[in-house]
């Protein structure tokens, strides 16, 4: 193993990702080379640095931290309490709402006026009498299965 | 049970009732009344389109006539008791007057009268069972004519 190589074995090794065997070539090549196991040492010696810094800086944050969960916390303990001194009648307000809702529509439904299909039972009818001033009328009837007809003929046009 | 739940159920049991109520109330008064229905069909032979909303009655309208498009123009229904007349617009200006006439059972007697302005266009009485249905046809209008489905339930 060359120099080059074994820096970038090194830096492999830092960040965990070196496999075995190449493990065991570093160690022969650092056993016989004091720049490269100098540099080894050096960027082994800067984790522990570097999580140092990292604890440094989170204690230096902590007391912000605190205060901002503090502050979430105390919002969400309010908005439970808001909602614990809600009285009953505005939870339960919307139910009389909608019962007046229901029997507004019942009500007022348009009952005169009727969109479902035609689906008759029967054409069973006894036409007693039929008249008309000013048409001629004529009675049509095709059978059981079909309706009877009563038939205006205006001024011999239909 | 706590209390705020018991407060709960008697707010959603009350309206419940009240509408239950309400619901029972209509039967024992359609009981007493007839529903007739009256369509205003427009028969034409403008285009070959039948109107879904005919329902079982297409196949009867096109075996009957030989128009190639029926199409509704309107629909109305008017509940009526004994000796009650209820008055349906027609397309065209006209006019039909249903009067509910004494009858047994499950029979229905209709007194039925449709004008045109002053012009008395048909007078005539008829019986049917409920459920039943009668065709009036013939007033022209547009380019063809109406047919109008008087049913009674």
């Amino acid at each position: 193993m060359d120099c080059r190589a074994a820096l970038m074995s090194i830096e492999a090794k830092a960040d965990g990702l070196l496999p075995r065997e190449a493990a065991a070539e570093l160690a022969g090549h650092l056993a016989g080379c004091p720049a490269c196991s100098a540099e080894d040492a050096a960027i082994e010696a800067a984790g522990p640095v570097l999580r140092a810094l990292t604890g440094i800086r989170a204690m230096e944050k902590a007391p912000a931290l605190d205060a901002m969960w503090t502050r979430v916390r105390a919002g969400i303990e309010e908005g439970r309490e808001a909602r614990r001194r809600s009285p009953w009648i505005a939870r339960w307000v919307w139910i009389p709402a909608a019962a007046a809702l229901a029997v507004f529509a019942l009500l007022f439904y348009p009952a005169g006026t009727d969109r479902s299909p035609f689906h008759p039972s029967t054409f069973d009818v006894a036409v007693e009498d039929v008249e008309s001033d000013v048409a001629t009328v004529a009675l049509v009837d095709k059978g059981e299965d079909l309706p009877r007809v009563i038939w205006i003929i205006e001024d011999a046009k239909s | 049970m706590p209390r705020a739940e018991a407060r709960g159920r008697a707010g959603a049991t009350v309206p419940f009732l009240l509408l239950l109520l309400l619901l029972a109330a209509v039967p024992s008064e359609a009981a007493e009344t007839v529903a007739v229905d009256v369509g205003a069909v427009y028969a034409s032979n403008e285009g070959a389109s039948i109107d879904p909303a005919l329902g079982t009655i297409r196949g009867k309208l096109q075996s009957m006539f030989n128009y190639t498009s029926y199409r509704m123009l309107d629909r109305k229904r008017r509940s009526l008791s004994v000796g009650e007349t209820g008055e349906f617009e027609l397309p065209g200006r006209r006019t039909l007057r249903a009067t509910l006439l004494p009858a047994q059972g499950d029979k229905v007697r209709l007194s039925i009268r449709i004008s045109d302005g002053p012009r008395n266009l048909l007078t005539t009485t008829l019986g049917l069972r409920r459920g039943g249905m009668v065709l009036v046809g013939g007033p022209s209008h547009q380019s063809g004519v109406l047919i109008l489905l008087i049913s009674a339930e």
